[in-house]
């Protein structure tokens, strides 16, 4: 089949945080150094730029006020400046506040945005500098030359559900470009290929995974002054389980409450969306909701691992930044300045290399220079162990933790740690032989009150999430062991951990159950492709322009 | 004035048109409202609508406009709307009308609002609504620019038997339009076998709908009874059609059709917000579910908590008796 090329100087796959820092960075260079002009192209899945981004968020603005010194005078959306911390653990039915504010959740200074409509903004001030920008369009495949990377393939229209083309068929665009710069978030599908194809995680730990769910609400006047930035620890969570959750109050009476659970437990009857109703009915919570609405919902994973856990970044003619590489700081939680970052110093290696005619993988190194430089290993390198340390328990992990804070990050050597997905036990090892009669059921079939705690379907709704239906279903899952062996095995824990009711076990009519895939319902959070324990699952974009709308998220 | 665009196929009306001149006499306060009905053959159509309380009833038929073209509609439209320069231009937000409007306010460089769904003052100061974000939200519009403004209106908005009669038959007046058949790029095929199956559930007066508590496609002939014995059509939610029991033009729901009939009869429909916003415009409401939490029940103006494999004989017992 013939496809439409196009050839540009570097292309960015992913318009987040990330890849709108390293355009706007190159167009900044071009002003500044002049020279050759460089085509600059920024593929982004989602129909609108901005659509897709959900994180709780805080942002620490060190990095936009260098991108953007005057992003005051550009209209920055950032929400609400943080006035006060609190810190609690959560017990069944109360809260104990922490004595000190550990000095990692120490905001102040800090803001409360809603990602997605920051970098909605920042889609403005890339668009403004006249870098095309095509929302709409995923990065499907890797075109290389050996281990040269030479660009994307864009996704196919129009292909129908049975993998027919339909009449308004359009083939993918093979975008050819110089530099390749890989910002496809957290577990995104391009690095994921790259990672296994050029073997650039060899030496690291394995990456470490969380996932975060989301509501947006709107309260009653007056509960809770905008800026109010609450994290907890504890309920409804184990001493085993890597997680906490927030509520950050924006202003208009509206408030961001959300679940974070690490992507390595060992219960396989787990579910991350039950946990996070649990966490709502917590009294604590439920009388700050009360008589509020949901009106936002959403789920993306998170990547925790730290740096150890940083695959090598750079190779021929591509270079990775943003959540694909990992780049976020699981102590203070937060990712969108370090994206940023690593999104301008790859800019900044792909702007030279391309003038110096050279971008070889010993060329593209200097990224790696370049971070080892800035603030970004400042940041990460004394916070190294810290995930893997949470990896023996909730007080070791404390206890670490702390004294990293005091210690600047000494420690003798690399804390191991295992794939979270590794991780989980089987039914019978970890509930035992009488486990089932007391076995938590899936939070589908937890009764919820669709006030303050809602099903997973409903949920799915509020997330604005949309398919064209008549698509090949993009979650491939390449074994058909679910009912005989996984579901006996782990409860079918795909059903339990997607936050959208992608995974549904269906009678087969035959006394057994199959499984179906909905995957109209896909929030795009990756959690499938991380957590099967049998690594079976493996996410591809959909059709150009599906997915949530996480306005205001 | 208000011109309202009526919507009909060699002589038979779209139902929603009725709808339409509902909204434009909420909108109008004062106003005079005219319709125009095109095509080619428009039948019995114009000496229907002219009991609606409406200042006249305007018939432009032309040869070039059957069978539809967005082209020859455009062109007509266009000619029509300068001629009378309205303040308002209202239509039902149906296919057809999808298909044609943007490109008839493109041309003519005039606001359109779609899918509105109700509208608060009156006249040049108008707020329409619309929903975003799947019916979560509505916003506000207010069109810009010089009038005239295209609007459309959601199907079910407003209601057809709400439409003010006149106290006499409107004038119905003759228009002529002058269309370059040359100037149509487009040439419709006959229309397709499928097109003429398929059921466009929106224009059901009666629904009856099964969900998952049918358990297997076996049942369905119990439905298709308790459906003839209603006069009405069958649709489904989702996992029916996912099935394949039912095709997938009988989805109602967020990725299905949307619908407004007098009866929806929901049998074992849970009533997942998915399916509930297609269907929740209905006059009434009635459930059939064996779980009295489900939350088809707080949609729902009457609730049968039960077995429909009980029920749904019973009712066509009695249907029958009728």
């Amino acid at each position: 089949m013939e496809r439409e090329t196009l050839e540009v100087d570097v292309l960015i796959v992913g318009g987040g945080p990330a890849g709108l820092s390293a355009a706007l960075r190159l167009a900044q260079l071009q002003k500044e150094k002049g020279g050759k002009e460089l085509s600059v192209a920024v593929l982004e899945k989602a129909r609108e730029v901005g659509a897709h981004m959900m994180s709780g968020a805080v942002l620490d603005p060190s990095t936009l006020k260098d991108l953007i010194p005057d992003f005051k005078e550009k209209g920055a959306p950032l929400a609400s400046e943080i006035h006060k911390d609190h810190v609690y653990f959560l017990t069944r039915r109360s809260k104990i506040p922490f004595p000190i504010i550990p000095p990692p959740l120490q905001n102040h200074g800090n803001y409360v945005i809603s990602l997605a409509t920051f970098t909605k903004w920042l889609g403005e001030q890339v668009e403004a500098e006249g870098v095309d920008l095509f929302s709409g369009f995923p990065g499907q495949d890797i075109l290389m030359d050996g281990d040269r990377v030479i660009g994307v393939r864009t996704g196919d229209r129009g292909v129908g559900k049975d993998g027919e083309r339909r009449p308004n068929f359009e083939p993918g665009v093979d975008i050819k470009a110089k530099v390749t710069i890989f910002c496809d978030g957290v577990r995104g599908n391009l690095t994921k290929e790259l990672i296994g194809r050029l073997r650039l995680s060899q030496d690291r730990e394995p990456e470490q995974y969380a996932i975060g769910i989301k509501e947006l609400w709107e309260l009653p006047a007056g509960r809770l002054a905008p800026g109010t930035v609450i994290h907890t620890l504890g309920y409804p969570l184990k001493h085993e389980e890597f997680g906490g959750a927030f509520i950050y109050a924006l202003p208009n009476n509206q408030a961001f409450v959300g679940f974070v659970v690490g992507l390595d437990y060992r219960d396989p009857l787990f579910d991350p969306h039950m946990n996070f109703n649990r966490f709502k009915q917590h009294p604590f919570v439920s009388k700050l909701l009360a008589g509020g609405q949901m009106i936002r919902y959403g789920a993306k994973a998170l990547p925790e691992g730290g740096w150890n856990t940083i695959p090598r970044t750079f190779m021929s003619g591509g270079l990775i930044a943003g959540d694909a590489g990992g780049f976020m700081n699981s102590l203070r939680l937060k990712g969108v300045h370090l994206a940023m970052r690593t999104g301008m110093l790859a800019a900044e290696t792909a702007f030279d290399a391309v003038h110096a005619g050279d971008t070889s993988a010993s060329a593209l190194g200097a990224y790696q220079r370049r971070i080892d430089a800035s603030p970004v290993k400042k940041e990460l390198y004394p916070v190294r162990n810290v995930h893997q340390a949470f990896g023996f328990g909730l007080l070791p992990g404390l206890i670490h933790a702390g004294l990293v804070v005091v210690t600047g990050g000494w420690w003798p050597g690399t804390i191991k740690s295992h794939p979270g997905h590794e991780r989980m036990r089987k039914v019978l090892e970890y509930h035992g032989a009488s486990g089932s009669g007391d076995v938590p059921m899936p939070s589908n079939e937890t009764p919820t009150d669709r006030v303050l705690t809602f099903d997973k379907l409903t949920n799915v709704h509020y997330s604005g999430t949309a398919h064209d239906e008549d698509q090949p279903v993009h979650l491939l899952v390449k074994t058909d062991i679910c009912h005989t062996t996984c579901g006996q095995e782990y409860g079918y824990p795909c059903v339990r951990f997607c936050p959208a009711s992608v995974y549904e076990m269906i009678d087969d009519g035959n006394n057994g159950k199959k499984l179906q895939i909905n995957a109209s319902n896909c929030v795009h959070c990756k959690t499938c492709d991380i957590m099967d324990p049998y690594a079976a699952i493996t996410w591809v974009p959909p059709e150009g322009g599906g997915g949530p709308q996480y306005n205001g998220m | 004035m208000i011109l309202v665009v009526a919507e009909q196929c060699e002589g038979r009306l779209n139902r929603a048109t009725w709808e339409t001149i509902a909204g434009a006499q909420a909108l109008a306060g004062g106003m005079p409202i005219k319709i125009v009905v095109i095509g080619g053959t428009t039948g019995d159509v114009p000496s229907d609508l002219a009991s609606a309380d409406v200042a006249e009833v305007l018939v432009a038929e032309h040869e070039s406009l059957e069978p539809y073209t967005p082209d020859g509609f455009t062109m007509a439209l266009q000619t029509i709307v300068e001629q009378l320069s309205p303040d308002f231009v209202v239509l039902p937000h149906t296919y057809q009308t999808r298909d044609f409007a943007p490109s008839l306010a493109a041309r003519m460089r005039k606001s359109l609002v779609t899918d509105v769904t109700g509208v608060s003052g009156v006249g040049s100061s108008a707020t329409f609504s619309r929903p975003m974000f799947q019916g979560k939200l509505s916003a506000a519009v207010m069109p810009q620019g010089t009038a005239p403004h295209f609007v459309s209106f959601q199907i079910g908005a407003y209601r057809a038997d709400a439409v003010q009669k006149g106290s006499a038959p409107a004038a119905v007046t003759k228009l002529t339009v002058a269309l370059d058949a040359a100037k149509i790029r487009q040439t419709p095929e006959a229309p397709f076998q499928e097109a003429q199956q398929a059921v466009d559930l929106s224009q059901a007066e009666r629904i009856v709908a099964i969900g998952r508590g049918i358990k297997a496609p076996e049942h369905l002939g119990i439905i298709d009874t308790l459906a003839k014995a209603f006069g009405a059509e069958v649709a489904a939610s989702r996992p029916i059609c996912d099935s394949g029991w039912l095709p997938m033009d009988r989805q109602i729901g967020s990725s299905g059709q949307t619908v407004t009939p007098k009866l929806y009869v929901a049998l074992g429909i849970s009533g997942a917000i998915q399916h509930v916003v297609g269907m929740k415009g209905s006059q009434t409401i009635v459930a059939i579910n064996k779980d009295a939490e489900a939350p088809i029940f707080e949609v729902a103006d009457y609730g049968i908590v039960g077995d429909l494999f009980e029920i749904v004989p019973a009712l066509v017992a009695e249907l029958e008796k009728a």
